[in-house]
């Protein structure tokens, strides 16, 4: 088969730009867990506040400066537990959440702190907050009538 | 209407190949298509760096 020398040009730049983007992007999914919740992490809704991690809702202290941050997205609003998110400033935290209802969103603004909360399915993302200051965590997918109050604040001192 | 010259030379050249059955592949002018390929690939690349710049910044 004969190829014009242009074609072949751009069918190998087309077929490498895609490997190119592929590539990063399985070295993000498999090796940094930037990954779509999956149901390798799932939890039973029907007893879903019996079941652990979401018995005891809140901060756990892992080590030094590491948190994990245990929540539920709900209509319409976050189950922090009893009291709101408070870290000292460097703090590595990594949030697990799930919804008891719809599908919700977890996305702290202008960071990449940025997941889908869905119901029956455990899903999480790491964030690492340098800088002081209160963080609002906001729902970003539409879910009902209250969508728009849906939100909750971490706190970095 | 009047044509452009481009395009009448294109249209003279179409006819060529239609008349001209052992015309060879390479002989078709294809550099428009190249550039067209080009700024278009060029396009993705950059809108794609620009996206995942904007990741990396924001990983801190």
């Amino acid at each position: 088969m004969h190829i014009h020398k242009l074609e072949k040009i751009w069918l190998v730049f087309g077929i490498g730009m895609l490997g190119v983007f592929l590539l990063i992007l399985g070295i993000s999914t498999f090796s940094y867990g930037l990954e779509p919740p999956s149901a390798h992490q799932a939890v039973n809704m029907e007893n879903l506040y019996d079941t652990p991690p979401f018995d005891e809702l809140g901060l756990n202290k892992l080590n030094d400066k590491e948190y994990e941050a245990i929540l539920t997205a709900y209509v319409f609003g976050f189950n922090t537990g009893d009291e709101e998110f408070t870290v000292p400033v460097g703090s590595t935290v990594h949030f697990k959440a799930t919804s008891p209802d719809v599908v919700h969103g977890f996305e702290i603004p202008g960071t990449n702190a940025n997941m889908m909360v869905v119901p029956g399915i455990i899903n999480h993302v790491t964030y690492t907050f340098d800088e002081p200051g209160e963080y609002l965590i906001l729902c970003n997918e539409y879910c009902g009538v209250g969508h728009e109050i849906m939100q909750t604040t971490i706190t970095v001192k | 209407m009047s044509q452009t010259t481009e395009e009448m030379k294109t249209e003279k050249e179409v006819v060529r190949l239609k008349d001209n059955k052992k015309t060879k592949h390479e002989e078709v002018n294809l550099k428009g298509t190249f550039a067209s390929v080009m700024l278009l690939g060029g396009f993705l690349i950059i809108t794609w760096l620009a996206v995942f710049i904007l990741f990396l910044v924001r990983n801190g």
